[in-house]
């Protein structure tokens, strides 16, 4: 293929440019035993942050950032992940932890609805003043913390302490879920993050995902997507990329960028939310501030279909189901739905059918999947690079984790099943990499050709 | 709709949404940060020293630290924690009435002002230690 012909899509483009950051990460995440070239001081950083972010309890109750932002799991949990850990996973610290017992988590909604308490409004009413949250995801935060009004971390966009920003999130989290007791005294119940240690945490974080936004539109193949790609851009249909321009966590009005910004969209207004079925105490969440402002940060789109499930609550299970969320009266009754209505000529919201909802959807899907992709392409060609045979079983597994994800991704949409056949094939022939002890490179050159069959039915 | 209402749209929509003053990050864990330890904060917007003299009808609090005279006044929106860090018990909330003469103190004056020498305060911490 010709340098022209590459940079003629988007994606590739972007992927292109991608390249010396993802590797960095990839190298990070494995622990940076590469033979050659010598790391460089940026890649030692990340190493390190990833080190601390998987490995690192900061003295307290046996949870690490990893704890709740998994690598295998695309960095977040969710009720199925769940299921599978042991019963002594520091995730479950308050079942068997007697201090952390009440008013820490309230484990049957973790377990049935990947649900985390947080004491958002402080901790002088535990009993009585908590919200109940998923946990974001922390892929391409890069594209996605910054802010004019500051940076955006956490649900509410401020979930940090000292300045808000990415490094002060850990200190926050470390304080409210590292804690050996509900005392939460530094020195005792836990220890602080060190300054050094918050710059090799963010380096990693940062590293992770994408590094940059796509650039819209793509030019995808098959009908379905191609068409939920139009709706997402119409701004009088589908109005999706007014706050999530080119599929990710910034907004524009047409006065200029917004950047990461807050909605109120009215997810607390649906009526029946999972968490609060259960009859279970689940109080409002009033998100950003202290009394909130109702009003919750923006995620990026790119990889919201593996990421699940969705909103601040984890209120809605499906990707579908997600875009459906803004057809309702939750949403075209809130403020930003409203607002949203104030910007069409005919002050209409959004009012999909659910071809429309579905075509969205597929959209959303087949780019989460082009990301995984990328991601499984860069493990594949990371793995041909280092010499270790630990080394290369670590890139070629998480190439196949990806690979899941993305026949997944696409078998839930009943999308593109060619695709999905080249992609279970490359799942295939890395496996068979990984076992290999002559022909290893083999497996993974034919699969990563597979992998490029299969984007190559996803997008021009 | 007219280029005018579209303007005025967005412009109010950008306030609605958050595009007013920055936010502030939530202060639930601030409090249990000792002093000068704020990541991102201490020693670039807020000002450790000790309490000088204490102005209970103006609600102000002076400090001196190494370079310089600060003035903090103290109003209804200023959180006041007891950093109780160094006695290895939990930090508390505190009053005006924790400032004393000679406390080390650290303050961070309300929005991200570098180098201000008085205003109104955010928050404020007391350092306890142990007794001699």
């Amino acid at each position: 293929m010709r340098s022209g012909e590459l940079l003629s899509s988007p994606i590739k483009r972007a992927a292109v440019m991608c390249v010396p950051s993802v590797f960095l990460a990839v190298v990070g995440l494995s622990g940076c035993k590469a033979a050659s070239p010598p790391p460089d001081r940026q890649s030692q950083l990340i190493a390190k942050g990833s080190d601390l972010f998987f490995n690192e309890t900061f003295a307290g109750n046996g949870r690490t950032c990893g704890t709740c932002h998994p690598a295998e799991n695309n960095f977040t949990i969710d009720p199925a992940f769940i299921a599978t850990l042991p019963k002594n996973n520091p995730l479950f610290v308050a079942e068997f932890n007697p201090d952390l017992k009440v008013n820490f988590e309230n484990p049957a909604l973790m377990r049935e609805f990947g649900l985390i308490l947080e004491n958002l409004d402080g901790f002088d009413d535990l009993k009585n003043t908590f919200v109940m949250r998923g946990v974001p995801h922390v892929l391409g935060l890069r594209t996605s913390v910054d802010s004019p009004g500051g940076p955006r971390t956490g649900w509410s966009g401020d979930g940090a302490p000292g300045d808000g920003s990415l490094r002060s999130f850990a200190v926050g989290a470390v304080i409210q879920h590292f804690t050996k007791t509900l005392n939460r005294v530094p020195g005792v119940d836990f220890r602080l993050p060190t300054g050094e240690e918050l710059e090799a945490l963010e380096a990693f974080q940062l590293s992770l995902g994408r590094q940059q936004d796509l650039a819209l539109p793509l030019r995808l193949r098959g009908t379905v997507p191609k068409r939920g790609q139009e709706i997402f851009l119409d701004n009088a249909l589908g109005k999706c990329n007014r706050c999530h321009v080119n599929a990710g966590a910034t907004a524009n009005f047409g006065g200029g960028s917004l950047g990461n910004a807050n909605f109120n969209t009215g997810v607390e207004d649906l009526p029946d939310q999972p968490a609060r079925l259960t009859g279970k105490v689940v109080p409002r969440d009033d998100g950003l501030r202290t009394p909130g402002d109702g009003t919750f940060n923006t995620p990026p789109l790119v990889e919201a279909a593996d990421t699940g499930p969705f909103f601040h609550n984890n209120a809605v299970e499906t990707v579908e189901g997600a875009v459906a969320f803004y057809n309702g009266a939750a949403f075209n009754n809130s403020p930003a739905g409203r607002a949203l209505a104030g910007t069409d000529p005919k002050g209409v919201g959004i009012r999909l059918d659910a071809t429309q909802v579905v075509a969205v959807a597929a959209f959303l899907r087949v780019v989460n999947v082009l990301e995984n992709i990328r991601q499984s392409i860069m493990l594949l060609e990371a793995s041909l690079a280092v010499s270790f045979s630990e080394e290369k079983r670590r890139f070629l597994e998480r190439a196949i984790r990806e690979t899941d994800d993305s026949t997944r991704v696409l078998k839930g949409g009943g999308l593109h099943p060619e695709a999905v056949a080249h992609l279970q094939e490359a799942r295939r022939l890395a496996e068979k990499a990984v076992r290999s002890v002559f022909f290893s490179r083999k497996h993974t050159e034919e699969a990563l050709r597979s992998h490029k069959k299969a984007r190559a039915l996803l997008v021009e | 709709m007219t280029v005018r209402k579209f303007v005025v749209g967005v412009v109010g929509m950008s306030a609605l949404l958050g595009g007013g003053p920055p936010a502030s990050a939530h202060e639930m864990t601030e409090r249990y940060i000792p002093v000068g330890q704020s990541p991102g904060l201490s020693g670039k917007y807020t000002v450790i020293g000790k309490v000088q003299t204490i102005n209970v009808r103006d609600q102000t609090v002076a400090i001196v630290g190494a370079t310089g005279t600060w003035s903090a006044k103290v109003t209804a929106r200023t959180k006041i924690w007891l950093d109780r860090s160094k006695v290895r018990l939990t930090n508390l909330k505190g009053a005006f009435s924790d400032l004393r003469p000679g406390a080390t103190v650290e303050v961070k004056h309300e929005g991200h002002q570098r180098g201000i020498s008085s205003g109104p305060a955010e928050w404020i911490k007391v350092q306890v230690l142990p007794s001699p």
